[in-house]
């Protein structure tokens, strides 16, 4: 149990882009994540005055990366699946204190490297 | 002139009224299981106070490579939410990290983020199993 090693980036997007964005994370450096189906809800008003169309069915892509990479991950999210790109996706991290679970990614590494001899 | 004091002064005060929780602060408690464990750890969760949590479903997205092995070949994940009080949180993480090496095809991750307010008091209590003060009768 360590205290902030880590944290959780939290990526809304357009339904069906959750594997752009975890392939985006990936280059930056994360190594799994876990997309939730939502729903989201815009202003109908500002929607038609904008000639704007929002798809209301969303993944959220949960993502729980070091702390070291948080930036690098956040910035690939933003030019690969930002609002600009068909994915229209934002992106946040929050602070988290306490992980428990993780494999050590070396050690991972090492067990495949072994595999692979 | 006076007026527009009185208008710009106001949020100060508001804000010295707002009392500053500092003893046994919320945490949201996360935890990422294969689905089929979700009800087992959601009693387990409980049974350390949490007394309001619930559950998303969702799927993973580790290479596969990876997941088989760490043995999950399932992709399927619950992604529990459970909110509990900072003096539990020592203690469930240690359990849910032996809990995650012992019960076969029980591995997970658990994190806590912290809660930056909560607005009621019989929600605070609620929320953080403040049993003693609640008055009965």
């Amino acid at each position: 149990m360590a205290t902030n090693t880590h944290e959780l980036i939290i990526c809304i997007v357009n339904n069906g882009f959750s594997d752009t964005v975890m392939e985006a994370a990936k280059d930056a450096g994360a190594r799994g994540g876990t997309v939730l189906n939502a729903r989201g809800t815009a202003n109908k008003e500002a929607e038609s005055f904008f000639h704007i169309a929002i798809q209301p069915e969303k993944e959220i892509v949960l993502i729980l990366v070091p702390l070291n990479v948080k930036d690098a991950v956040l910035h690939s999210l933003y030019e690969k699946a930002g609002l600009d790109t068909m994915g229209q996706g934002i992106a946040f991290s929050l602070p988290v204190d306490n992980v428990v679970g993780l494999t050590p990614w070396k050690a991972a590494e090492h067990k495949d490297a072994e595999e692979k001899k | 002139m006076a007026e527009e004091k009185n208008l710009t002064k106001k949020p100060v005060v508001r804000k010295k009224v707002h009392s500053k929780v500092s003893m046994n602060r919320l945490k949201i408690l996360v935890t990422t299981v294969m689905r089929s464990k979700a009800d087992f750890y959601m009693d387990y969760i409980q049974s350390f106070g949490a007394n309001m949590q619930f559950v998303l479903y969702g799927h993973g997205t580790a290479p596969r490579e990876i997941l088989t092995a760490l043995g999950l070949a399932d992709p399927e994940r619950a992604v529990i939410v459970s909110v509990i009080g900072e003096d539990h949180v020592p203690a469930v993480l240690e359990c849910l990290e032996e809990k995650f090496r012992t019960i076969v095809n029980g591995k997970g991750i658990a994190y806590t983020i912290p809660m930056a307010s909560v607005i009621g008091k019989s929600v605070f209590n609620f929320l953080s199993d403040n049993r003693s003060q609640v008055r009965r009768g």
